[in-house]
């Protein structure tokens, strides 16, 4: 799987949302992507990219494209 | 190797007392973490977790990227091994308690029987029957046969045959209740972690609110709202004192600002229980009469109580408390906070305030109390460090090499 792939993955399974809807989301767009939400990704993440992220970090994480530019800083390009 | 006789008790996960196989693990073994990997795993990708911001908590802290840092922060300098057996007696108060509980005696490498409260919530409940399952897949078969979760009425009898063969204890619970759990015997080098009756408070300035901007003030106010809100301040970490620091006018005026955002948050919360509200009407009475200069705070609803106090009773922490009832007053050079702190004082929450310069502050006065200062929103976050104790320390054994 490519990055994009496995970027995209990690939100609509922690999300349960589709993969058209992602381009603009943001959190608290929907209701999955609540604080629980938010959590369940960011752990969902951390694991498939094989990083820890910083709390800093995790607060920023607003949106899927945010989340691209954030991963960088691990290596992770999207 | 130990044995300990089936007794009467109800096994939620895990194996029965007669199956467990009494043998340590190292901290942080690759077993155990597997198991709170898979543990935390499946919690987050429940949708129903949703319902439960607490469950999802422990389920994050959980993770595997988390328990990796834990892992690091422990180094490798000492050869350590669990003690052996943990005995948890769970705490009734804060739900998830016994999951962490449960989650630090496993990865200080020891086998764990974990008492959880006779009634289970709901959230308790989900913890149990996912931990169940996985208990009983091969690849966790090691964790299962380490793993023991029960319940049972209250039974003296029980308790001391498990202490009895405990190699470390974690008693949660009231001061009467550790006190009890002390008289039973243990073995000469049983260690007990009492986790008693604790009392916490917050530091806010009043410049800082004063100043912040709404994006910052709304951040305060829910993480304000999650510290005592989330337990009804029933937890130990929750504030139950507000010290402000600042001129008398940037102090009113900061309530003022502080206050009415509160309100504007709470109202979002939908309508509290009535029962609240009378629970904290009587304790406002009582504190009229029992507490020297005590001033209510004139509130628009029954969602906050307030009650201004210009010196602080030596004794402000057998006052607390509950569903939103705080006590106020202006502390500027740590003066009344210096008098007041004794060893059941836990957690200093803050604002605008920098946490180090407060933990020194406390080292520097010699206080007895306060064993964690973290800014507001981070009261509940339980952690391998707690109560002042390091629990995977505490909780393995050293091999020494010469």
């Amino acid at each position: 799987m490519s990055n994009l792939e496995t970027y995209v993955t990690a939100f609509t399974s922690s999300l349960l949302v589709e993969e058209s809807a992602l381009e603009n989301l943001k959190y608290q767009d929907i209701a999955a992507w609540d604080s629980v939400g938010h959590m369940a990704l960011m752990a969902s993440i951390e694991e498939a990219f094989g990083i820890t992220m910083e709390i800093d970090d995790i607060i920023e994480f607003g949106s899927f494209a945010i989340g691209k530019e954030i991963l960088k800083k691990y290596d992770v390009l999207i | 190797m130990k044995q300990i006789a089936d007794l009467p008790v109800r096994i939620i996960a895990g194996g029965s007392l007669a199956d467990l196989q009494y043998q340590a693990l190292q901290p942080y073994a690759p077993e155990a973490l597997a198991f709170l990997s898979a543990w935390s795993k499946q919690l987050l990708t429940r949708p129903d977790i949703r319902a439960y911001p607490d469950a999802a908590s422990f389920a994050y802290w959980c993770r595997p990227a988390n328990l990796a840092r834990l892992h690091r922060e422990l180094g490798r300098d000492q050869l350590r091994m669990g003690r052996g057996l943990a005995l948890h007696i769970a705490p009734a108060n804060v739900p998830v308690n016994f999951a962490y509980s449960f989650a630090f005696g496993l990865l200080a490498g020891n086998v764990n029987i974990v008492r959880v409260p006779e009634s289970l919530p709901a959230q308790a409940g989900l913890l149990c029957a996912v931990a169940k399952s996985l208990l009983t897949q091969a690849e966790h078969a090691r964790i299962a046969s380490m793993t023991s979760l029960l319940s049972y009425p209250r039974d003296d009898a029980i308790t001391q045959s498990l202490s009895a063969v405990a190699d470390v204890r974690l008693l949660w619970g009231g001061d009467q209740t550790i006190h009890h759990l002390r008289l039973m015997p243990t073995s000469p080098r049983c260690v007990d972690i009492a986790f008693a009756d604790r009392y916490s408070l917050c530091l806010l300035s009043a410049p800082a609110v004063l100043a912040a901007e709404s994006k910052a003030l709304l951040a305060l106010t829910v993480g304000f709202y999650n510290d005592v809100f989330l337990l009804d301040q029933n937890a130990c970490s929750s504030p139950h004192l507000i010290l402000w620091q600042g001129t008398d006018l940037e102090v009113k005026a900061a309530q003022v600002r502080f206050w009415s955002a509160m309100q504007a948050l709470l109202h979002t919360k939908g309508q509290p229980p009535g029962i609240h509200a009378v629970e904290k009407y009587t304790h406002l009475c009582r504190t009229a009469i029992q507490v020297n200069g005590a001033m209510a705070t004139p509130t628009a609803d029954n969602r906050v109580y307030r009650v201004a106090l210009d010196q602080l009773p030596e004794d402000i922490a057998d006052h607390r408390g509950r569903h939103g009832f705080f006590f106020e007053t202006i502390d500027n050079g740590f003066t009344q906070l210096r008098r007041i702190v004794n060893t059941r004082y836990q957690t200093l929450t803050c604002f605008g305030v920098e946490v180090h310069s407060l933990a020194e502050m406390v080292v520097t006065s010699g206080l007895s109390g306060i064993d964690r200062v973290v800014p507001v929103g981070k009261a509940l976050d339980i952690g391998v460090i707690w109560d002042g104790y390091d629990l995977i320390r505490t909780m393995s054994r050293i091999i020494a090499l010469q």
